[in-house]
């Protein structure tokens, strides 16, 4: 099972391509070893900023038929804790596949997050320009504006030293092949995509009122994975740049599809609430099969097939 | 178990003291298990989550006491108000015979309801409730009529002064006990799961941490040491899951993730 699922993303080896999606399960180091053990090759963190947050009241996290909305607005412990509770991870299972997702209120917050998170030697520091859910106290998000993008890859690059830097980024943007290009020129190593989609909301008709308490949150889980796919696609076939494909994954069908579309990895998320932990394994097993079955060497040599 | 928000009107409302009631609600889903609980949701303001305290010929009850905003604001309901409510989330309590339920303050809540419970089963049990005072224990005439029952109380005004704690092991040999179910403060859980260790007796606890999704994906009430989500796997852990978590007795993390000693 092992060597057709060892993922190479950015010069280190990973033993499955899934990864754990920012926002699910990150806070805490024995959370996301859990994650670890259960099959993810990777694990996003929490995104977090300088200071603690106590994000939005609830509810701030919502199931509706097609997905999940939330709205939990950023709320993390800070730095300071998040780069222990990295520490304390990387001390007990001694593992790579370490991901830490920053974001900042201002571009020079973001250089300053990230040079205090490349303390605690993430493998990858994943830059979250796109929350769709903090615009009533930060503004629209950075990664809609092409000089805000350009400006925090190039601070936040200079932060990372030697450590890679991933920009999220969400479809809501003028054009987001162009946006992609800007991460590219600008120093990026790699590209999550996508972030929640929207936002949407929903209304419960007895008390006649939104049901989240922000009113409004980014759309995620199946409703999103179409837009995210062809999203993945089209940054693969206008950069260079290696992609984390993320939204509404929670299929190996859906995974190989991803990296069909030419994703390196795969980021799972809500998919944790529709298959819980074990999704992971799952999902690793599947591809396997998937692999097994078509007498297919590796990932690697279907990674972008449908470009050809 | 729903997921998706749906708001119910609120029956009826019974008062035990000052700052504790009861609301009642239709039943929103068929077989409850006691220990698990709903989010209750009062619109435009927040949703926390509540353990069940009873549920009886198709109607459910949410006992709440007044500790901080959203209690408070949830004092303010009227009946006919419309709650919302999802779940029922989390794991709750199997059933034992012989066992001793052991409750302090509010931890009384989901007690109750596995008392109801274990009395239909026809099970035998036994009852240890303690608090600051007689108003902190609720539902004292239901547990006396149903199993024989102790009342422990710091100043004196309902049953024995002192700590639950302190009446647990008499209690247990007397009656020769063999399962402890325990839900309360923290500080009284740790001294129970350390008694009932001593006793070599097997316990199931429900225990407390801030909450935000309640389905298992936002990783704020997963406590250290096992990475178990007290949403999804608990709020009620068998021995053997608490005994794999260290972080009993520390201060909970607060919103923001952070530890914090209020």
């Amino acid at each position: 099972m092992d060597i057709q699922l060892k993922t190479t993303f950015l010069g280190k080896e990973y033993a499955s391509p899934l990864v754990l999606a920012s926002g699910v399960l990150g806070l805490t180091a024995d959370s996301m070893r859990r994650v670890l053990d259960a099959g993810a090759g990777a694990v996003t963190t929490k995104s977090f900023g300088l200071v603690p947050r106590k994000g939005h009241p609830c509810p701030a996290v919502l199931p509706y038929d097609s997905g999940l909305l939330n709205a939990v607005g950023l709320s993390n412990p800070g730095v300071d804790e998040m780069v222990k509770e990295i520490r304390k991870l990387r001390d007990h299972s001694g593992t790579s596949g370490i991901f830490a997702s920053v974001f900042g209120r201002t571009h020079e917050e973001f250089g300053e997050v990230t040079r205090q998170a490349v303390e605690s030697e993430p493998d990858l520091i994943e830059v979250n320009v796109s929350c769709p859910n903090v615009s009533s106290e930060f503004g629209s998000p950075f990664a809609a504006s092409e000089r805000d993008v350009e400006k925090i890859t190039r601070i936040v690059k200079k932060a990372a030293g030697k450590i890679p830097v991933s920009i999220k980024l969400t479809i809501h943007c003028p054009s987001l092949i162009k946006m992609a290009r800007i991460c590219e020129e600008n120093g990026a190593d790699a590209i999550t995509a996508i972030n929640t989609v929207g936002p949407g909301m929903l209304i419960d008709t007895g008390v006649m009122k939104p049901v989240l308490a922000n009113k409004v949150g980014g759309v995620s889980g199946p409703a999103i994975f179409p837009l995210a796919l062809k999203a993945v696609y089209e940054i693969c076939g206008n950069t260079a740049l290696p992609v984390i494909g993320t939204g509404g994954v929670r299929t190996a069908d859906q995974a190989v599809q991803m990296i069909m579309a030419g994703a390196s990895m795969v980021s799972i998320g809500s998919a944790v609430y529709y298959g819980d932990i074990e999704i992971f394994s799952r999902i690793n097993r599947g591809i396997y099969t998937w692999i097994e079955e078509r007498n297919i060497e590796d990932l690697k040599s279907i990674r972008g097939v449908v470009h050809e | 178990m729903s997921d998706q928000m749906k708001t119910y009107p609120v029956l009826n409302i019974i008062s035990h003291s000052p700052v504790m009631k009861s609301f009642y609600f239709k039943q929103p889903e068929p077989d409850i298990q006691s220990g698990r609980f709903f989010n209750v949701w009062l619109p435009g303001v927040d949703e926390k989550p509540f353990s069940v305290s009873d549920v009886f010929q198709g109607i459910m009850e949410i006992t709440v006491k007044a500790v901080g905003p959203f209690t408070r604001k949830l004092m303010n309901v009227r009946r006919g108000d419309l709650l919302g409510l999802r779940g029922p989330f989390g794991k709750g309590f199997s059933h034992h015979q012989h066992a001793l339920l052991i409750g302090g303050g509010m931890g009384i809540v989901p007690l109750r309801y596995l008392a109801r419970q274990l009395r239909t089963l026809g099970f035998h049990f036994e009852v240890l409730l303690g608090g600051r005072c007689a108003q902190d224990i609720p539902f004292q005439n239901d547990f006396s009529e149903w199993a024989p029952t102790t009342f422990v109380t710091d100043d004196g005004s309902l049953g024995y002064k002192g700590l639950v704690t302190d009446y647990m092991q008499d209690k247990i040999l007397e009656s020769r006990l063999s399962f402890i179910y325990s839900s309360g403060p923290e500080a009284m859980l740790v001294k129970v799961m350390d008694l009932a260790t001593q006793a070599g007796l097997d316990y199931e606890i429900s225990f407390e941490r801030y909450m935000k999704c309640g389905i298992g994906i936002c990783g704020q009430c997963v406590v250290d040491g096992s990475g178990i989500r007290l949403c999804k796997e608990g709020p009620v852990l068998t021995r053997l899951e608490a005994e794999k978590v260290n972080e009993w007795g520390m201060p909970h993390r607060d919103a923001t993730g952070r530890r914090t000693s209020h």
